[in-house]
């Protein structure tokens, strides 16, 4: 298991679309990809709605955690399209 | 008559069309067999998935790319492996029929949305609840309401319009739209604004009220719905449509026409903004640039306080947006009337006369002020960027954030960083104090904005949301009129640019006195625009002299506001 922090950095947060460009690179992985927010809510990198649900806003700190064969490079590719502004 | 919310402007007349998705009964019908189950499942949802694309495709090519993003958005959610595996466990736990697993899971994440403190995230239980029914009415074989065949001259009344409902209207005949739900943001009053049909949401009960085939006169401007007008409110109706198709016609050949008076001043007309997605309104309304930027956006709503880098990217893309044009942003201002935790400003009693805007600001340096304008002056780099100062009092707070702007300019040409090296440095005038010293300040700075909303406050000592002193509050009092002359004249006198970015900037009985007092700038919300524009060019300012004497020769504000309105529309 391989754990890193990133802040969000979307002028809007996590929402519909920027959850979406996430989602979409989490699943080009085998590992599982999941997120974990300052009050403890735990996400599924996978999915919009889980994403979604974690109501994550711009400025907040985010540390995703990867589990399985691909996980470093699961997690390097996470932080890299957060860094990158997720499509914004 | 029913009153709603305006949600997008015109009249609209018609005979009633009520859409009505047919009824369905979801029961928690136990299923023979799990596995066939969620095979019908997995089939509805390709179909689901095939029916979004195509709608996402149709609003493409009929509405724009935009509004096709709603669409998009749906197909994530069909696509999330979350809640179909949510859908297909209740199949398998429950051995209930597909239509109660969607019901049941679809609903409960529609609930946590609606609940989430956040109007954004509250449209997503819209989604999720469309997406729902869309589902189960491709189990059970049922239709979708097809609002593209409605014969013209149709008004659709609606419970609410489900973003793919709103995706088959054909505007050549829809004249007109009314809903029970909504609100101003909602899916299908922006979809109605986009399609320019008038609309009003929010009219309680109206299912109830309308029935189909039912005569109907709307006024989205006012948001008033007539059911079965007489014939004199047809007449009314009839002509206020034609007046207000005239005039939008009117406005648009004043599209590119460049802001001059009859005598040959020219004004640079320019709009208020809240945040860089505004621009589209601008650009839109062919406004010459933007006369206030308020930052206050990227401060709100969020846990910590926005980068440097974060504020950068924001700034220069409206710089590049307006590409060269004037925009004028005004640093942070805010005080303990706004909740920002991670700021952590104490409550003040009096938060209009406390710590605020250029005094907060000046005394947060580090964290707030010198983030800011590093920012502000990196993306000057890119356009036509000025800054404003808010709410200055005394000279010493316009040469301390100079000093300051100074400083970070040294620091950015040491690290060999571009910017803007005679970026105009201006203040907001919206104190009695910047008033009465504008001769002075004005040497100082290279231009002023009045804020005519808080100016008046301020010399009136009226409370605008205080309803009971509420007829102090007009910018039409003398009192209020002397001062605006005043900053005028000195702005002239020191050579520098006098704008005003209150809301008396588009007042048409404003127009005219501001003409006179000699004005450069008006800053103003970007629909506008455009009827200011002709206004200010069928005026000539030497004429406009004598009528901003006789108006300055009264005592009460009603007097001059009397004065103002007889002589605009005579």
């Amino acid at each position: 298991m391989v754990t890193a922090k990133v802040v969000i950095r979307n002028l809007t947060g996590l929402h519909l679309r920027p959850a979406g460009i996430l989602c979409n690179k989490a699943i080009l992985y085998k590992s599982r990809i999941q997120f974990r927010t300052d009050d403890a809510t735990t996400a599924n990198a996978k999915s919009v709605l889980s994403v979604l649900g974690a109501c994550v806003k711009s400025g907040d700190e985010i540390e995703f955690i990867c589990e399985g064969e691909d996980e470093q490079e699961a997690l390097d590719s996470m932080i890299r399209v957060v860094e990158e502004g997720l499509g914004e | 008559m029913f009153k709603g919310t305006n949600a997008s402007a015109g009249i609209g007349i018609g005979k009633a069309a009520i859409i009505k998705e047919e009824e369905m009964v979801i029961r928690p019908d136990k299923v023979a067999s799990v596995e066939t189950e969620v095979t019908r499942f997995r089939g509805a949802l390709a179909d689901t998935v095939a029916q979004t694309k195509a709608l996402e495709e149709t609003l493409a090519t009929r509405v724009g790319q935009k509004e096709a993003e709603i669409m998009q958005g749906h197909l994530m959610l069909l696509a999330d492996p979350m809640l179909t595996g949510e859908i297909e466990e209740a199949i398998k736990r429950d051995s209930v029929c597909s239509e109660y697993a969607i019901e049941t899971t679809c609903t409960t994440y529609a609930d946590v949305f609606a609940a989430m403190d956040d109007e954004l995230m509250q449209q997503r239980a819209t989604d999720m609840r469309d997406i729902k029914t869309r589902l189960q009415q491709v189990l059970q074989g049922i239709k979708p309401v097809d609002i593209a065949s409605l014969p013209e001259g149709s008004i659709i009344v609606a419970k609410d319009l489900t973003p793919s409902m709103t995706a088959g209207i054909n505007p050549a005949n829809v004249t007109g739209i009314v809903t029970e739900l909504g609100g101003k943001t909602s899916h299908s009053a922006i979809l109605a604004r986009a399609l320019e049909i008038p609309a009003v949401v929010a009219v309680s009960n109206v299912m109830d009220k309308i029935a189909d085939g039912d005569s109907i006169v709307l006024d989205g401007s006012e948001g008033i719905v007539i059911v079965k007008p007489t014939d004199q409110e047809m007449d009314e109706y009839t002509a206020k449509r034609e007046s207000f198709l005239q005039e939008k016609k009117d406005l648009e050949r004043f599209k590119g026409v460049p802001t001059v008076t009859k005598d040959g001043v020219h004004i640079e007309l320019v709009a208020n903004i809240g945040n860089p997605d505004d621009l589209a309104k601008v650009l839109e309304y062919d406004g010459e640039g933007v006369g206030l930027f308020r930052t206050e956006f990227l401060f709100m709503d969020r846990t910590s306080m926005p980068t440097e880098e974060e504020q950068f990217e924001a700034y220069k893309k409206v710089a590049e947006g307006l590409s060269g044009k004037p925009v004028i942003i005004r640093t942070l201002d805010i005080g303990g009337d706004k909740e920002i935790p991670y700021m952590g400003l104490a409550k003040d009693e009096n938060p209009f006369l406390g710590y605020r805007a250029i005094r907060l600001c000046l005394d947060r340096k580090e964290d707030i002020y010198r983030p800011q304008l590093r920012a502000l002056l990196r993306a000057s780099a890119f356009g036509g960027i000025k800054i404003m100062i808010p709410m200055i009092t005394c000279i010493d707070e316009i040469r301390e954030a100079k000093a300051l702007i100074e400083d970070i300019k040294n620091e950015l040409d040491r690290k060999d960083i571009a910017y803007n090296k005679n970026i105009q440095i201006g203040i907001m005038v919206e104190t009695a104090a910047a008033s009465l010293m504008a001769d002075v300040f004005a040497k100082e700075v290279d231009f002023f904005s009045i804020g005519t909303n808080d100016l008046t406050q301020y010399t009136m000592s009226v409370d605008r949301g205080n309803d009971k002193i509420s007829y102090l509050y007009s910018t039409f009092n003398p009192a209020v009129l002397r001062s605006i002359r005043n900053v005028i004249k000195c702005g002239r006198e020191a050579g520098i640019m006098v704008g005003m970015c209150g809301e008396a900037a588009s007042d048409p009985l404003m127009i005219p006195l501001l003409l006179a007092f000699g004005l450069n700038e008006f800053s103003m919300s970007a629909s506008a625009i455009l009827k200011s524009r002709k206004m200010i060019t069928g005026y000539s300012t030497e004429e406009l002299l004598a009528v901003a004497d006789k108006a300055m020769s009264f005592v009460t504000a009603k007097e001059v506001e009397a004065y103002m309105k007889e002589f605009v529309n005579q």
